[in-house]
């Protein structure tokens, strides 16, 4: 019987997921913009952010812009990591059952 | 009398003040229970167990969306492109039908050029609420050529007139590499465009600089800067 490794919980949630999805290919993105393209309500997102921030896996930079608070988000080395291995534990989830 | 209306008075007040009290506080009962709910409905949708197509739909999704919009890059093919195409057919145009001796100073509307160019790069990065890697290599790529040309212009500020065939081989390969990134085939073609006219004025000579220029700027900027303008589908890479 073959045992699957657990997917990592921290990515294993639709937002998270979605933050994390975006983040891996672009250098940095403002708060906006992911609300914009996940659909998110500003707390959940704000919630699961703090959680991604907590675990390591994203960077969040506070700023200014024209007095407006201006909040970034950009993907860390570790989080790089993680979302690889997700991916790659995703794939041998998937696998099986396609090839069956 | 006076106390009993003293009394009345008191009563229908505090009446009207716990009345409101309790309908102020009924309403933030129903309002905070209302919000524990829409709180609760929110952290189930997103708690909710994922199956392993439903996180790669979301993967995919989201990848998509972080593409660079390859019109972003069609302002300084456009603005350039028609700098250097007036500077250039001036300076033929001078050259062929003046006795002008300084012919070469319309070149000086480069200066304020590299100023627009440089304040609309930090109006637009400013606004950006997204960085792409594409787009920051495309920036990088465009940013060593012009670092290369200022160089250039230095080393060669003896001899300005021979300076074109080399401005003109250095700018064939940001628009080539430009129009790769950008999985654009006519900017890879005015790349190579500017590699074919280098060739040609480098044979015919000196004189067809000024109007070599104007032709490169014609098919390496200003025709590929408008179909991109223009592009509509599949407008991000």
């Amino acid at each position: 019987m073959t045992r699957f490794k657990e997917l990592d919980p921290i990515l294993h949630s639709q937002l998270r997921l979605a933050v994390m999805s975006l983040l891996v290919g672009i250098e940095m993105a403002e708060f906006t913009y992911i609300r914009e393209q996940t659909g998110a309500t500003a707390g959940n997102l704000s919630i699961q952010i703090t959680k991604l921030k907590e675990a390591g896996y994203i960077e969040v930079t506070k700023k200014f812009r024209n007095n407006y608070p201006q909040t970034l988000c950009s993907i860390t080395k570790l989080g790089r990591q993680m979302f690889s291995e997700y991916v790659n534990d995703l794939k041998d989830y998937l696998s099986p059952e396609k090839l069956g | 009398m006076i106390y009993s209306l003293i009394l009345s008075v008191t009563k229908k007040i505090s009446v009207n003040i716990f009345g409101l009290y309790y309908k102020l506080l009924y309403i933030c009962n129903i309002f905070i229970h209302y919000s524990f709910i829409k709180v609760n409905i929110i952290m189930e949708n997103e708690e909710k167990v994922m199956t392993g197509e439903e996180s790669l739909k979301i993967i995919s999704e989201m990848i998509n969306k972080t593409k660079f919009d390859i019109r972003q890059g069609s302002f300084y093919l456009l603005f350039w492109g028609w700098l250097i195409f007036a500077c250039s057919l001036s300076e033929f145009l001078l050259l062929k039908f003046t006795d002008v001796i300084h012919h070469y100073y319309v070149w000086l509307l480069v200066i304020p050029g590299v100023f627009v160019s440089m304040l609309y790069g930090f109006i637009t990065g400013r606004k950006a609420k997204v960085r792409t890697y594409t787009g920051m290599l495309y920036m990088w790529i465009w940013l060593g050529f012009f670092i290369s040309a200022t160089v250039l212009f230095i080393v060669h500020s003896k001899s300005m007139y021979t300076v074109a065939p080399y401005i003109l081989l250095m700018a064939g390969l940001p628009t080539f590499i430009s129009g790769f990134l950008i999985r654009f085939k006519p900017l890879i073609a005015g790349g190579i465009c500017f590699w074919v006219i280098v060739l040609v004025i480098y044979f015919v000579g000196p004189a067809s600089y000024s109007l070599g220029t104007s032709v490169a700027m014609l098919f390496g900027y200003l025709i590929p800067g408008y179909m991109l303008k223009n592009r509509v589908d599949h407008d991000a890479v």
